[in-house]
């Protein structure tokens, strides 16, 4: 990169390469999430043993920063049970919207999205993995 | 060259181009979405609120009359701009969005009857398909698809088939559908095409259909002519023909003025009002309730008359010639894809494009470190995008301060984009 950028290589070695790409065939947990101002689609698919997350997938159809999230996301959510996986999620979005939030450090591999929160037309973009993660959770609560 | 005469012109009228983005000059082009404004509708906008600051109407000191008088003399500016002195009214909305939706509320709804059809194209704005769709589910009316060519042959990729119009209406008669209306686009938002209304409106009317024209994006681009086109109405937004936000135009035909009910209801819009009814004001005001937009218009008028100055003939030609050489350069690459006709005759400056295997988003941020401003999405046409078969494409769109090296920087920034995103 000759110019400055905002894609950090972190960022686009998990959009070229993304983590655990697809969809699980009988999931016990299921989300799409879906951004209407530019059509990008999201779907994730989690199996779930007494509350922890044994495998996730995530079929992305969106953006570099779409993808890196949703690969970032299953890196740091698989082996957790669904509780903790949601309040990072939670955690993730303060951090998105708060004005020099010290980051936290359960959210230390998020550190390249996180600097980009000030491009606020991708905060969407970041957030679709983690709105179909929030989904997830609130399906197995009720 | 890099700036034709009139560019070379008109740039030192828009103080916006002096900014400077990431370090680089800007490169303004989502002229689609909206334009940037010449310092004389900047200072209208001043001047109105330093000067004339006051309402319209009933007031009978100085200021009232002032203000009244900018805002017919608005209206008056408007009407000769687009053809319209003879044949029908303006009236001020917000923007096309509301236009469409006043049409949608004060004459469509009230006469839908259930199985009745509304003829809209593949190719329309959200809001010339939305408005439309809430109109028809409140009395079981439905929306029917006038689709786009997707072949190359007949007038292109992305144009409208005129035969494949006229069956509809056949079709129609034949099982005796009411048809109440077309509703279709001068120019499309995404594909540029630029389709032949004239010649639409006088197929439509020799089977009995009106025409609403959204003319959001032809009335920067191109003259318009209502009575020429002998349209019923046509929609279009101040902000998109170099204006402020905040005011659109309508203009409805007189014949159709009559078989309109009143849009919303408050002051300005009413002859009496009694404790249970009301009688209304003649049009325009009996469709402009509340205190009306008049700064707005006082800028839009601005605008009107900066590009009738420089004169609409000139801004197409220069738009022609911007649009051939993006679409030279377009050509040079196997891994672009372009959206819409490739015929200059058929197109105009609005080029939506794909680069192969890069997200459009990613495409517009990595063109943003250049200074470059494009649009990225759908572009508020879902329906089209689905009929492309995409999910949403970069759309590079020119206004008249536009000039071929704008064109050439995006097309060489495009490489730093294959260079990060494709390995």
């Amino acid at each position: 990169m000759t110019k400055p950028s905002i894609y950090r290589d972190l960022l686009l070695e998990h959009a070229r390469h993304p983590k655990n790409c697809g969809r699980l065939e009988s999931p016990d947990l299921r989300a799409t999430a879906f951004n209407p101002l530019c059509g990008d689609e999201l779907e994730l698919t989690l199996a779930v043993s007494e509350d922890i997350i044994q495998d996730c997938k995530t079929k992305v159809r969106g953006c570099s920063i779409c993808q890196a999230s949703a690969s970032m996301m299953s890196d740091l959510i698989l082996t957790k049970t669904l509780q903790e996986a949601e309040k990072i999620s939670k955690v993730f979005t303060e951090s998105l919207t708060k004005e020099n939030e010290v980051i936290s450090e359960s959210l230390d591999s998020l550190r390249p999205l996180i600097a980009l929160k000030k491009h606020r037309s991708r905060i969407k973009c970041m957030k679709l993995a983690w709105d179909a993660l929030e989904d997830c959770a609130r399906q197995n609560q009720t | 060259m890099q700036n034709s005469p009139l560019t070379a012109k008109v740039r030192k009228d828009f103080p916006i181009l002096k900014r400077e983005i990431h370090g680089h000059p800007l490169a303004y082009l989502d002229n689609a979405a909206t334009t940037q404004k010449p310092k004389c509708v900047i200072d209208a906008l001043v001047n109105f609120y330093e000067k004339h600051n006051s309402n319209i109407s009933r007031g009978v000191y100085t200021l009232a009359e002032e203000a009244t008088e900018i805002y017919e003399d608005g209206r008056e500016t408007v009407a000769k701009f687009i053809g319209a002195a003879d044949s029908g009214k303006i009236i001020f909305s917000r923007g096309t969005t509301e236009s469409i939706n006043l049409i949608a509320a004060a004459w469509i709804q009230p006469k839908l009857k259930a199985g009745d059809r509304i003829i809209v194209t593949e190719m329309e704005h959200h809001s010339n398909l939305v408005p439309w769709q809430l109109a028809a589910q409140t009395s079981g009316a439905e929306l029917l698809y006038w689709p786009i060519n997707l072949e190359s042959e007949k007038s292109g990729i992305g144009s409208l088939d005129l035969q494949k119009f006229e069956e509809m209406l056949k079709d129609a008669t034949k099982i005796k559908q009411g048809i109440r209306l077309l509703a279709v686009t001068a120019v499309s938002n995404v594909l540029g095409t630029v389709n032949p209304i004239a010649e639409i409106v006088k197929i439509a009317h020799s089977h009995g259909v009106p025409v609403l024209v959204d003319a959001a994006q032809a009335a920067a681009r191109m003259p318009i002519d209502v009575a020429r086109w002998d349209c019923d109405f046509l929609a279009f937004s101040g902000h998109k023909i170099y204006g402020p936000t905040g005011i659109g135009v309508l203009y409805v035909k007189n014949e159709r003025l009559e078989e309109m009910q009143p849009f919303q209801g408050g002051g300005g819009m009413i002859r009496q009002v009694n404790r249970q009814t009301s009688t209304w004001a003649d049009a325009p005001q009996k469709f402009e309730a509340g205190t009306p937009p008049v700064a707005e218009v006082y800028g839009l008028t601005a605008a009107v008359e900066y590009l009738s100055d420089i004169g609409m003939q000139e801004i197409q030609q220069h738009e022609i010639e911007l649009t051939n050489h993006a679409l030279k350069r377009f050509a040079e690459f196997n891994d672009l894809e372009l959206y819409g006709p490739q015929d200059i005759n058929s197109r105009s400056g609005v080029l939506s494009f794909n680069l192969r295997n890069v997200h459009p988003h990613d495409v517009a941020q990595v063109l943003d470190e250049s200074g470059i401003g494009v649009r990225a999405g759908h572009h508020c046409t879902q329906v089209l995008h689905k009929r492309l078969g995409i999910v949403a494409s970069v759309r590079m769109s020119f206004g008249l301060y536009n000039n071929t090296s704008e064109i050439d920087l995006l097309i060489s920034e495009l490489d730093r984009c294959r260079q990060l995103f494709i390995e």
